[in-house]
């Protein structure tokens, strides 16, 4: 049976509106296989992210540690009691007020924090040396403009290589210019809200465990999308 | 003047049936819930069970619902999870939890049973077929149970005139304002009512969440199959079983029923769907639900009459008695819902109050995409294709997809 994932997952640790625990329980109880727990890093070189850092709606360097031991003592429960895989993770979310320069990047099984005000090539280049996963986010134009993100799209030919996966769909849009231009995919919800668990997910088809699932979605090969309803 | 000193008559009689409720509820309960209890105390041999469980798409909590069932401290059972379609989001917690035990006697069916309009039935009809025991047990999949759940319920059937066990069921959960009125109600009018109407009437009042029975005696009352077409199949069968002589017992042993993140409109067509169900079955003891919701009745003569200091107060104060009410009700229960949502309590019956008037206006339920007429003792038919029905409905959609 396919591994039923999702990768893109929001808690109160940044601007999501579940707790950690309870982020974990929804998805034990729906039936997930593997999921990453990925709060936002924002960057806090302008105003934007300064409120955001201001409102505690980012993760910072000081909490990293307990951020991600918290996941790593959720993940065991996890394994333990529904069989599911949790990876710890962050999304670096570079935003501006014009969403032609903003960006947000998964970066799964992170192990040392990464300030979102890097370049893009320092992230990148750290990320890989942590051997995360890389995942582009709602790279196209989305059903909300304000969460357009388009930077990584629109400089594709320079950062495409460091990019291991590419959101195709996310929550309830789907981005067919990734299928287009056959760059390696998966699909995620961006769950912020408990009515996200019904949105497009990945099926995976590989061991379960950190590596396998990294390799899976890096050879992208069986690899699916599905829109998870109830 | 007249409208307050007929809507306060009617609230008092509503106060007084539901002081009645708590008394039946305090009856009902023992000293301690049985839940918590050691089973030392029941018999030492009980017959093996077959647990049924219909299941389709995902109820909050449902890994934790369905474990509680493989937990439970009972000498032989087996259960059998019951699923029209493999491609169900229920199918994967059922393989999980049968993986998870791979030593219990779990079994999944999937097979499409299309032969009735009730999808419930629909579901149980292959499980029950392949029921090992003579025993068998319909537990809808939404709830969640204590380990001595089945020796206390069980016990009961050592009597032979008994011929169905049920249970009381306590709402759990909330964390959404949907759920918390859901969980408020079926701690306060719901388990009020069924205690009430089991306690004071002795009537067969059947929870489909937990139905234990012979499968003789199920037949001899025309088996699944003569109730597959009747939307409320769990009050059908235990009105049956009472008219054939058996008796219908309502255990202590309550069962939670678990509600988490449900939205305000699922709570309201649940109710509404509910509504039309006991408007089509009891007829004109209908309108004793109405009376019987002092919040709501008080409520009226500020919309009718005028909102003026008396009006205002007396629902005030009706409204504080039913807070505290309900309140002493969850405690006795054990609910584990938290004391300030009970100030919700007034809102939802209010809410409740309105929903009622539904269920006389319309006679038709939407289930799983299709639209079914319910006609006496809940029996479903399809809405007709052509003629001024499918004129009415078109018309409805047209302006519902309007306003969506």
């Amino acid at each position: 049976m396919m591994l039923l994932c999702d990768f893109h997952i929001h808690t109160k640790y940044s601007d999501g509106s579940v707790e950690l625990r309870r982020t974990i329980d929804l998805f034990g109880q729906a039936g997930f296989d593997v999921i990453a727990i990925t709060d936002h890093v924002v960057n806090s070189d302008n105003s934007i992210g300064k409120l955001a850092h201001r409102f505690r709606l980012s993760i910072r360097e000081n909490n990293f540690d307990e951020y991600i031991s918290s996941i790593r003592q959720e993940a065991e429960r996890a394994i333990d009691k529904y069989g599911m895989l949790v990876i710890p993770g962050v999304e670096i979310s570079k935003n501006y007020l014009s969403s032609y320069k903003s960006a947000h990047i998964l970066l799964i099984d992170i192990k040392e924090f990464i300030p979102a005000c890097w370049s893009y090539e320092m992230i990148f280049l750290e990320a890989k040396e942590q051997d995360a996963l890389i995942v582009a986010c709602h790279p196209h134009h989305t059903t909300d403009i304000a969460r357009d993100t388009l930077f990584l799209w629109n400089n594709r030919d320079k950062y495409a290589k460091y990019i291991d996966a590419w959101e195709i769909a996310n929550r309830d849009d789907v981005f067919n210019v990734i299928s287009l231009k056959k760059y390696p995919y998966i699909a995620n919800s961006d769950f912020h809200k408990t009515r996200h668990l019904y949105s497009w997910k990945t099926l995976l088809n590989c061991e379960k465990n950190i590596e396998s699932v990294k390799n899976c979605i890096r050879h992208n090969k069986g690899v699916a999308i599905t829109l998870f309803r109830n | 003047m007249e409208i307050f000193w007929f809507f306060s008559a009617i609230t008092t009689l509503g106060l007084i049936v539901y002081w009645f409720q708590i008394l039946a509820i305090h009856l009902h309960s023992p000293k301690q819930y049985p839940s918590n209890r050691e089973g030392a105390s029941l018999p030492s041999s009980f017959p093996p069970i077959s647990i049924l469980k219909p299941m389709r798409g995902l109820d909050d909590n449902l890994f934790d619902n369905l474990e509680s069932f493989v937990l439970i401290d009972y000498p032989e059972f087996e259960i059998i999870f019951c699923l029209q379609d493999r491609n169900d989001p229920a199918y994967k917690i059922a393989s999980k939890i049968k993986d998870r035990y791979p030593e219990e006697d779990i079994s999944i069916v999937t097979e499409r049973f299309n032969e009735g309009l009730n999808p419930k039935v629909n579901n149980l009809m292959p499980g029950y077929r392949i029921a090992k025991y003579e025993h068998i047990l319909i537990s809808d999949s939404n709830v969640s149970v204590g380990k001595y759940y089945l020796r206390e319920i069980a016990a009961h059937m050592r009597d032979s005139s008994v011929g169905l066990v049920t249970n009381v069921i306590r709402g759990d959960g909330g964390h959404t304002i949907g759920s918390i009125f859901e969980n408020l109600h079926l701690n306060s009018f719901i388990i009020g009512s069924v205690c009430f109407l089991d306690k004071f009437f002795k009537m067969p009042c059947v929870i489909g969440k937990s139905m234990l029975m012979r499968k003789a005696d199920l037949e001899a009352i025309g088996g699944l199959n003569s109730v597959k077409d009747i939307l409320a199949e769990d009050y059908i069968i235990g009105e049956r079983m009472h008219k054939a002589g058996k008796k219908v017992v309502l255990s202590n042993h309550m069962i939670d029923n678990v509600n988490e993140y449900w939205g305000i409109r699922r709570f309201l067509n649940r109710h509404t769907r509910w509504g039309k169900l006991r408007w089509r079955i009891g007829g004109i003891k209908y309108f004793s639900e109405l009376i019987c919701n002092p919040v709501f009745m008080s409520s009226l003569p500020i919309l009718l009459w005028k909102p003026s200091r008396i009006t205002v107060s007396f629902a005030l104060i009706v409204s504080i008695i039913k807070i505290i009410g309900d309140l002493y009700i969850g405690e006795k229960i054990g609910s584990r819902l938290n004391p300030l949502t009970y100030l919700l309590s007034p809102i939802k019956d209010l809410l409740i109050g309105f929903v009622w008037f539904i269920p006389i206006l319309s006679n038709t339920v939407v289930w799983r995409g299709n639209r079914y007429v319910i006609g006496k003792d809940s029996t479903l038919s399809r809405c007709p294709e052509s003629g001024v029905w499918s004129w009415r409905y078109r018309i409805f959609d047209a302006i519902r997809a309007r306003l969506a």
